[in-house]
């Protein structure tokens, strides 16, 4: 009857177009229905019958809608505008290391500038021997590169400095992501207007509302600092910086200045209100850390988690997590069930990329027991994973940015999962 | 090295220069030590006679031939009595001109450092034909220092199959200058030694006026801030409690940031429409509400500016993470049996639950991140 059925149906199609085979098949489907079984297989679902959209429909393309919930996510209470906020990346729903340009979580001062980048210059002034503009279409005639990198915001976790209050990787961890990103070598922007002996820090100013700046180390701006157009392949987006961004390795998000209009060469630096009142760590003596521009060795497990609990109940379970270091690669992430009595050394998985996220697995049988989930990251220097009391014992719980303690998960026997701290 | 054309070799020089290697040669870095000569000598395509001779194929010449230059008689006979220009004698003649030929009139006092040295001596021998056949031939040192090895690859973080990274050495000429009026509309950075000042005053009671038109609707009539809109005055005393206050008073440490952020950035929604005079008098006027100033009369200018200081100024400290215990050591972490007993929760995130999607809108958690 299937054959009959098939061949009539496109015969009918043939014959009478669209709508005629499909409303020839649709009175077939009552005799299939009787089938036993799972109905997602006797049953011909409709995306099986009828055709679905065109190559017109959709011409830049966007998820499924059963991926709706996907989405960035904003904390409201953080922070005293949505105009000057943060959202948080969905980390729990990614897998690899590359995250989704439309996922990467934002952070800006001033909203999303909206420029046209046949009005977007760069300038470069200061010490140097010939101040310069450039436009995008002249930086595009330099040579590029690609490269992968995290970016994480040095307040990712910040909100955990006094203890477990979010639960969410996506909210305790997800002001970070990693993206492939095509750029011209800064130090090949500055040698083109060539960089005085004493300019030995860098300003890099934004031309969006709140005209962001941080004071950059000239030795940093000629190491492996980019200047960016592109991100996954494709322009950046406007709230990752349209039509250029800088990329710094490895160091806090912040100093990636977006919507990139200027770089001034100087011999000190700027003590901008980012560097000063806002990105220095205070102590518990009262004194304050600045300029803490790397990234320490951090990880955590995005599955499961709060947002993503155990639905499938006890047996094989698939734990998977994201590890990084603003050192260069990660050596070896660890993971234990117990609370930190034991660990096990987890499985890299994908590209192991210097100053890329890395993506970890640890497979084990779940036998349905509560689990205190803890994953720990070494990186190639050899700086290992702190935990967050070792942390706190060390700095107070002020400091606001550079949390990178482990991370502990409970699990339920329900498979339920809570952001816990433990003794 | 043999596997590579010059322009590569060229750029391995500059990588293993980044990486930190004693001795090899950063043709940038020379290109910036080039500076200092650059307003008398001209090296590259084009490239004439000024104030002292042109200096391409510098290397292998003999002292006092550039045709159509009028030495001294000193470097003439110099050259007449066999002086050719090598790598030795060129650092010699540019750490001390006139030791090595009294009379010179290049009236340049010397370089001290030995990296300028090897550097701008590197740079010139690029524009050399023979110092780059030299250096194709003889795997010396230097070459070798060139031939980046894997892990000073790494640690330039490289991504790259290859260490050099795209562009290294290249002059393309692109973009323009800049006019001097296109800088001065950009560049309003402030620094705390008053660099970058405009010329400008204000006082405190013109201060008062524009912050209640036009900060007081976010920052509170005293700077107290208004729901979660910064607090800009106040909490002296409280960096060490549990909620430290951290206002230009108690916190900040310069009051040229104060300056250069209100000028960029503020009124919140209206950037850059104050006059550099309301500036100043904002400024001054966040000094009265921060108790470094007193008098309602006092005006702040840029002649002043730099006689303030900002109480917290000497609490910022750098960055030494790397000292701390659980990084210091770097030793490797417990695997079995790490920690006695079975673990014991001391906290839930649901206890004070402020996840979005559960919590309660009064909800008003530690650890905002504005």
């Amino acid at each position: 009857m299937n054959d009959r059925t098939t061949t009539a149906s496109r015969r009918a199609f043939l014959r009478n177009g669209l709508m005629g085979g499909a409303a020839f098949a649709a009175a077939a489907t009552t005799g299939s229905a009787r089938a036993a079984g799972d109905p997602a297989i006797t049953e011909v679902q409709d995306w099986n019958r009828y055709p679905g959209d065109g190559v017109d429909a959709r011409p830049y393309g966007s998820p499924s809608s059963f991926e709706a919930h996907v989405v960035r996510k904003n904390v409201p209470w953080l922070t005293s505008d949505a105009v000057s906020s943060v959202n948080f990346t969905p980390l729990h729903e990614l897998d690899g290391i590359i995250t989704p340009s439309g996922l990467c979580f934002e952070r800006h001062h001033g909203g999303i500038a909206e420029i046209d980048p046949a009005m977007h210059r760069l300038m470069i002034n200061g010490m140097v021997d010939k101040p310069l503009v450039f436009s995008m279409a002249d930086l595009k005639r330099f040579p590029r590169e690609n490269r992968v990198y995290f970016l994480e915001c040095a307040a990712n976790s910040g909100m955990e400095w006094r203890g477990a209050q979010l639960n969410g990787c996506q909210y305790t961890h997800g002001m970070i992501h990693c993206v492939m990103y095509t750029g011209v070598p800064l130090k090949t922007i500055l040698a083109e207007a060539g960089v005085k002996p004493e300019g030995k820090w860098l300003l890099a100013e934004g031309a969006d509302a709140s005209a962001m700046t941080r004071s950059i180390p000239m030795d940093k701006a000629l190491d492996d600092c980019l200047v960016a157009f592109a991100m996954n392949g494709e322009a950046l987006r406007p709230e990752q910086g349209y039509p250029l961004r800088l990329v710094v390795p490895g160091w806090e998000g912040n100093m990636w200045v977006k919507w990139l209009r200027r770089l001034e060469v100087g011999d000190q630096p700027w003590q901008q209100r980012e560097e000063t009142s806002k990105y220095t760590d205070l102590l518990a003596s009262g004194k304050a850390r600045r300029f803490t521009f790397l990234m320490d060795v951090k990880s955590v497990i995005t599955n499961p988690s709060p947002q993503a609990p155990i639905s499938h109940g006890k047996g094989p379970l698939v734990v998977s997590g994201l590890a990084w270091s603003g050192n260069g690669r990660i050596k070896r992430v660890d993971v234990t069930t117990d609370g930190g009595r034991n660990w096990h050394a987890a499985r890299i998985d994908g590209p192991s990329l210097p100053k890329a996220l890395h993506r970890f697995y640890y497979e084990f049988d779940w036998d349905g027991s509560e689990l205190f989930l803890q994953s720990r990251a070494i990186d190639e220097q050899g700086f290992v994973q702190p935990t967050k009391d070792e942390l706190r014992s060390a700095r107070g719980s002020n400091s606001i940015y550079h949390n990178n303690g482990i991370q502990t998960w409970f699990v339920n026997k329900d498979g339920g999962i809570e952001n816990v701290e433990i003794s | 090295m043999s596997r590579f054309p010059k322009l590569v070799f060229l750029l391995g020089l500059s990588v293993a220069a980044g990486a930190g290697s004693a001795g090899a040669v950063d043709l940038a870095a020379g290109k910036k030590v080039f500076g200092k000569c650059a307003s008398c000598h001209a090296v590259g395509e084009d490239a004439k006679n000024k104030v002292g001779p042109e200096l391409n194929d510098l290397i292998g010449r003999t002292a006092g031939t550039v045709e159509g230059y009028k030495y001294s008689k000193a470097m003439i006979d110099a050259g007449a009595g066999g002086l050719v220009w090598d790598e030795a004698n060129l650092r010699a003649y540019l750490t001390k001109p006139r030791d090595l030929v009294k009379g010179t009139k290049m009236a340049f006092a010397g370089l001290k450092k030995e990296d300028e040295l090897s550097n701008i001596i590197g740079y010139l021998a690029s524009f050399s034909k023979k110092a780059a056949a030299v250096e194709k031939e003889e795997p010396d040192t230097k070459a070798a220092a060139a031939e980046p090895a894997p892990a000073a690859a790494d640690k330039a973080s490289s991504q790259a199959a290859s260490p050099p990274g795209a562009g290294d050495g290249l002059h393309l000429k692109l973009g323009r200058l800049a006019t001097e009026e296109e800088v001065a509309a950009w560049d309003i950075d402030i620094r705390p030694d008053g660099l970058g000042l405009p010329k400008g005053k204000g006082t405190v009671s013109h201060g008062m006026e524009i912050y209640d038109q036009n900060c007081a609707s976010c920052h509170g009539d005293f700077g107290e801030g208004v729901g979660r809109w910064p607090v800009l005055a106040g909490g002296q005393g409280t960096l060490r409690a549990d909620r430290p206050e951290k206002t230009i008073g108690s916190y900040w440490p310069y009051l040229s940031t104060v300056y250069d952020y209100v000028r960029r950035a503020m009124p919140f929604g209206n950037a850059r429409s104050l006059s550099d005079d309301d500036v100043y008098a904002l400024t001054a006027y966040l000094l009265y509400l921060n108790d470094v100033v007193t008098d309602e009369e006092f005006e702040l200018s840029d002649r002043n500016f730099t006689d303030i200081r900002l109480p917290n100024e000497a609490n910022f400290i750098e960055d030494d993470r790397t000292d701390e215990p659980f990084y210091a050591g770097k030793s490797e972490p417990c695997m079995t049996n790490c920690i006695p007993g079975k673990a014991t929760i001391k906290m839930h995130a649901a206890i004070l639950d402020v996840t979005p999607e559960n919590a309660d809108e009064d909800d008003q958690p530690a650890g905002g991140i504005d």
